[in-house]
């Protein structure tokens, strides 16, 4: 694989060209930004028309909102803990693991992107 | 048989006889294109009925039993064959492409299936077409892991068949109908079905094999053994209770794991087993709403799963790897790969206008309005935590995060033709989900576009990424290491080995003393058995006339004896 | 003029059963007459297709349990004779001719190359004369006809047992060893019709079932009885009256041996059945007793005696026809159930045996053809260098073994399924544990033909495709039969109930 020192940008497709915006400084933040906006925007739309859910407390606003947030951080919270209880180094079942083995190269077409 | 009665797994059959008769090359790859689709039009023209009624050992067997149930999963495995094969244009290996065409013949077949004896042979079937393609990858790793499947899948198999036999027992029927949970026969079924379907704790065979295959095996691999256990509850037992248990906990448990999970085709394989806990919470469920719901997720799920196989397929086939610790920032020069990965992780995620969209809120709102709130709760946070592993964790730490410095050329054509079509059906069903449900089995009433879903789901879902932005930025996030992590199947292949490892310890010092004393003995007896049976023995001696008449004298003397005594 | 030619293919739809044995014995005496080597082998294979075509159009009047009766000159039983095709014959006649069809197309290339030259119009006659031999043992109605019948295949055999000579002397021994044999068998026979005759006073089969059991036991119709049984046992090859047989097989050009394996024995176990079962009634002590404590016990050391010879064997072919001895015990032990699966079991494995042992002999001779022997480490490697016999010999061995998915599975099935069902559980397994022996001696001729090197200097072509297509329409009829069993299980089971429902 090609390494860092001769990578040149202009050569890259131009819709990873485009992409690269995400990975300029304060590109990150913007994101994060305009998230948190359109997530208060979203919050604020429960209360411009009527709920009718199938459980009263659906009908709170912005209920589903804080549901996704608390639900997706107990699981980032649950995985880690989980983490440490069952973290094992990839050789355990060694040998005749996939998991250390590499994948055999007959099989792929391993090519640079600047290759000719 | 008449032409248009030929059943389509036939023609997959067939055709995988054929294929090794055709050079290989493109011909050969046109033809395994050409299969799916000719098999797809024969369901398409079947009306309803039972066809291909076979006798054998005096039962009848229905090899074509054609509703709109087996019609929906017929279609969309002739779709997933097409689209797995044009993925494995480049491939070169005859046991795969002979095994993609068998595999998928047989899931087709077991789908069509009107009796049970039928679908235990189709069911072995798939057993023993899709190992190949775990074996088509010729390491030391992947062979063992193939052998635990097969073996997991066969006894699934057997497991079948016991409950057929005992079935045939109680009913004197082999029909495959609806059961109900209660004896013996109907429960060996049910677990059969249960092993295929990944139920949990039987469900490590998934994670086991998936990411063993080869980079095109994977993908053929996720369409068709679970969603056609799906298939065979929705048939056999939809309405049982226990299953909405089941698949609510199937669909929150993986979650976990998927998050720590370093090799992104093991996640994805986890991911899968979540997405089948939504559909075996509609077979539960049993109302014509959740079938309905468990039909057509079972539809968009095989797309958009085998979207995301594919997109981490052409990552390992142009890197070597699929180990997220190892990739990341590869949308510079994956770009397309990368977007088409970014909608499969928008459909599996359910955001609306693509595919998940439409077909999730069928279950979640069928078990609404049967009221249990608890899987409710229990499907929504399955919901979120989909999006963690699927949605977030699949296209950041492959084609974002931290740049891996890999610089891979973008996907052949032929991958990214396959995954193109595959996108655009998968934003096409949640456009426009219209013709999808009017596949569906029964009459659908149901609007996914209306203002509170659609904002509910953004809700859910943004508000969820938002959680995924603060841990990122304060670092809580776990990060992707290199590691396996333990699961059920450590009972097999850790707990069960050392227990029978001593066992067996105690065992062979006892039996060491036993071979000897009796293998002296049984010498003994082979070499009497071959003085006298072997080739200059008597028994074998090319004997003279005149023994033979005497031998004809002793019988016909016995056979008098015998008659007048 | 077309009301004529209705009538006349009336009239040839209704002579069907004796055409059947006319057309070889007519072509037989034409195959010298013609005295020409291009000209002999179409006239020989035309006219077993001709009697495949007829068996076969037979067999399909009578599978819905009909019977056919034909008065031949048109003189009525008891006083003519007699032709009877019901579902157990027809399909006896069914299995031979179409051996017999494809036997021949395998033959052309296997005879120019083995027999002289002189000898080859002799070879389609006698071949011709064998078939019509079998054929009229299987087609009449009449007690003495069957003996003719019988000795016309009998002589006929002896001569082409002997052709091998050419190649191994030994075989005029083992034609001469048969030869002995087969005629004390005979007069065995033909003393049990003797006494039948002095006791009833007719020969015709169902009117000696008529009178039989009529007039009860007496001490004549016991001797009948026991004659009979053991002068046909001695053409079944029961075990221990199998002494010819693998001398005859092993020495015999593998084109006769095919031929042989696949339908003579099969044609004598139906003559045995026909007696035992029609005319002569299970109901009989004497009968039951004879079967249980002397066809049975033989049986079931037959199964485990010849195949246990069979695994020592270094010669393929005898081998073979060890293994043959051991599937005629499998036969016999349905008979012994005397029920109506037994005999279900017995008639669908004398086709499936037929069909299988046929490929095999048929693979076993292409091996001889370009080897010049059948010794086991002659043929090492041939799998690479002869893949297409190879292979098919591997399927016919799976069919042999009784592998699922193949015609022997059905067999054995079925076999197990009558022993349950008469509660002899002991004799179930006995089943299974015999076919254990298959599997190594299978086996073995698998890991010599796969798994061992090509020794040096051997280079063997694989035999040309008018060879292979026969070996593999065998082969894959044993496995086709193996699937769709609506034809042998329908056939087997009327024809089982056409034998026990007597005449």
């Amino acid at each position: 694989m090609a390494k860092k020192i001769k990578d040149n940008p202009q050569n890259y497709p131009w819709l990873g060209r485009v992409f690269l915006w995400v990975d300029q400084p304060g590109s990150a933040t913007k994101l994060f930004g305009g998230l948190a906006v359109v997530c208060l925007m979203l919050g604020l739309a429960d209360f411009l028309y009527e709920k009718h859910g199938h459980f009263t407390f659906e009908n709170l606003p912005a209920f589903y909102g804080l549901f996704g947030f608390v639900a997706f951080s107990c699981v980032i919270f649950g995985a880690k803990a989980l983490r440490e209880l069952i973290k094992r180094p990839e050789d355990f079942y060694a040998p005749h693991v996939i998991d250390t083995e590499e994948y055999p190269e007959d099989e792929l077409e391993k090519v640079a992107h600047d290759a000719d | 048989m008449l032409i248009d009665q030929f059943p389509p797994a036939f023609t997959f059959i067939l055709a995988a006889i054929v294929l090794l008769a055709v050079p290989q090359g493109r011909a050969r790859g046109a033809l395994s294109l050409i299969v799916p689709i000719v098999a797809a039009l024969q369901v398409w023209n079947y009306d309803t009925g039972i066809y291909n009624q076979v006798e054998f050992f005096g039962f009848t067997l229905e090899l074509m039993r054609v509703d709109k149930l087996s019609t929906i999963f017929g279609l969309i495995f002739c779709l997933a064959a097409f689209l797995g094969n044009l993925f494995a244009w480049h491939v070169r290996d005859s046991v795969q492409q002979v095994a993609a065409l068998l595999y998928a013949g047989a899931a087709i077949g077991a789908v069509f299936a009107g009796d049970l004896i039928t679908l235990f042979i189709y069911w072995e079937g798939t057993a023993i077409a899709s190992v190949f393609l775990i074996w088509a990858r010729r390491t030391e790793g992947a062979y063992h892991t193939g052998l635990r499947y097969l073996l997991i899948q066969i006894g699934s198999g057997v497991i079948l068949l016991a409950g057929v036999v005992l079935c045939y027992r109680e009913t004197g029927s082999i029909t495959f109908t609806k059961m109900t949970l209660g004896t013996l026969a109907t429960w060996l079924i049910f677990i059969a079905f249960g092993i295929k379907c990944a139920f949990p704790l039987l469900h490590n065979w998934l994670q086991d094999s998936y990411p063993a295959a080869t980079v095109t095996g994977t993908v053929i691999l996720s369409a068709f053994t679970t969603k056609l256990a799906v298939y065979a509850l929705a048939r056999g037992f939809p309405g049982t209770e226990l299953l909405i248990y089941i698949g609510a906990v199937m669909t929150v448990f993986p979650v976990f794991f998927a998050e720590i999970e370093n090799d992104l085709r093991r996640v994805l394989a986890y991911s899968l087993n979540n997405q089948l806990g939504f559909m075996v919470v509609g077979v539960g469920i049993g109302t014509e709403m959740s079938l309905n719901g468990t039909a057509s997720h079972a539809f968009a799920h095989i797309l958009y799963k085998a979207l995301l196989f594919m997109s981490v397929g052409a990552v390992l086939f142009r890197t070597g790897t699929s180990k997220a610790s190892e990739l990341g920032g590869l949308y510079r020069t994956m770009p397309l790969t990368t977007v088409f990965c970014l909608v499969g992780a928008a459909s599996i995620s359910a955001f609306p206008l693509f595919s998940g969209f439409v077909t999730k809120s069928l279950i979640l709102d069928a078990t609404a309005s049967n009221h249990y709130t608890l899987v409710w709760i229990m499907l929504l946070f399955a919901s979120a935590g989909v999006l963690s592993h699927s949605g977030i964790k699949i296209p950041f730490f492959t084609f974002f995060a931290h740049d891996s410095g890999m610089r891979p050329k973008e996907a052949p054509f032929h991958m990214l033709l396959a995954m193109g079509i595959t996108a655009f059906l998968c934003i096409f069903i949640g456009v426009y989900p219209d013709p999808l449900y009017a596949l569906l089995p029964y009459e659908v009433e149901f609007h996914p576009y209306t203002v509170g879903h659609v904002i509910g789901q953004l809700q859910l879902l943004l508000f969820a990424l938002l959680a995924f932005g603060v841990l990122m930025r304060t670092g809580i996030h776990p990060p992707e290491i290199r590691a396996i992590n333990l699961d059920s199947d450590w009972v097999y292949r850790r707990m069960l080995p050392k227990f029978i490892g001593s066992i067996a310890f105690a065992v062979t010092a006892f039996w060491a003393l036993q071979t000897k004393f009796w293998m002296h003995r049984v010498d003994g007896v082979i070499a009497r058995l071959y003085k006298s049976h072997g080739p200059e023995g008597r028994i074998a001696q090319v004997w003279p006339t005149g023994s033979m008449v005497l031998w004809i004298a002793i019988l016909l003397g016995a056979t008098l004896l015998v008659n007048f005594v | 003029m077309s009301a004529g030619s209705a009538t006349a293919t009336l009239t040839l739809a209704q002579h069907l059963p004796v055409l059947q044995v006319v057309v070889p014995l007519l072509a037989a005496p034409l195959c010298v007459l013609l005295g020409s080597r291009k000209l002999v082998w179409p006239l020989a294979f035309i006219a077993s297709a001709i009697t495949f075509l007829i068996a076969t159009l037979l067999l399909m009047k009578v599978l819905d349990g009909s019977v056919i009766s034909y008065h031949i000159g048109g003189w009525a039983p008891p006083l003519g004779i007699e032709y009877r095709i019901d579902a157990a014959n027809a399909f006896v006649l069914f299995l031979v001719s179409g051996i017999s069809t494809i036997v021949l197309l395998y033959a052309r290339e296997y005879v120019a190359a083995i027999i002289p030259p002189a000898s080859q119009l002799l070879f389609y006659a006698c071949f011709l004369l064998c078939l019509t031999g079998l054929l009229g043992v299987a087609a009449t109605g009449d007690a003495f006809n069957t003996f003719v019948f019988l000795e016309i295949s009998s002589l006929s055999t002896y001569v082409l047992i002997a052709m091998g000579a050419g190649r191994d002397k030994r075989a005029l021994t083992a034609a001469f060893d048969y030869l002995i044999m087969g005629t004390i068998g005979a007069t065995f026979f033909v003393i049990g019709i003797g006494l039948l005759y002095m006791a009833t006073g007719t020969l015709n089969m169902a009117d000696l079932s008529d009178r039989i059991s009529d007039m009860g036991d007496n001490r004549t119709v016991r001797a009948a009885f026991a004659f009979i049984v053991v002068g046909m046992g001695l053409k079944v090859a029961i075990y221990p009256l199998h002494l010819w047989l693998p001398n005859a097989y092993t020495h015999a050009p593998s084109v006769v041996t095919a031929f042989l394996a696949a339908t003579a024995t099969k044609v004598a176990i139906y003559v045995l059945m026909r007696f035992m079962f029609s005319v002569f009634q299970p109901g009989f002590v004497f009968e039951t007793y004879t079967l249980e404590f002397v066809i049975l016990p033989f049986a079931i050391l037959a199964m485990f005696a010849a195949s246990i010879v069979a695994v020592f064997q270094t010669n393929l072919k005898r081998m073979l026809a060890y293994s043959s001895i051991a599937q005629i015990g499998y036969m016999l032990l349905g008979i012994s159930f005397i029920t109506k699966t037994g005999l279900t079991a017995a008639i669908i494995h004398l086709f499936n045996h037929g069909i299988t042992k046929g490929a095999l002999f048929m693979a076993v001779g292409a091996y001889v053809l370009r080897t010049g022997n059948s010794f086991l480490d002659r043929l090492e490697g041939l799998g690479k260098a002869m893949p297409w016999t190879s292979a098919a010999f591997v399927i016919g061995g799976l069919s042999l073994i009784g592998v699922p998915g193949t015609a022997g599975f059905i067999s054995k099935w079925v076999l197990i399924t009558a022993a349950i069902e008469k509660g002899w559980w002991l004799v179930a397994v006995l089943i299974v544990a015999s076919s254990l022996l298959a599997v190594i001696y299978i086996w073995k001729v698998i890991e010599v033909l796969y798994m061992r090197e090509v020794p040096d200097g051997a280079h063997h072509q694989e035999v040309p495709g008018s060879m292979l297509v026969p070996i593999w329409i065998l082969a894959l009829s044993s496995i086709y039969f193996g699937f769709d069993t609506s034809l042998t299980m329908s056939a087997a089971n009327t024809a089982a109930d056409s034998l026990l429902s007597g005449f």
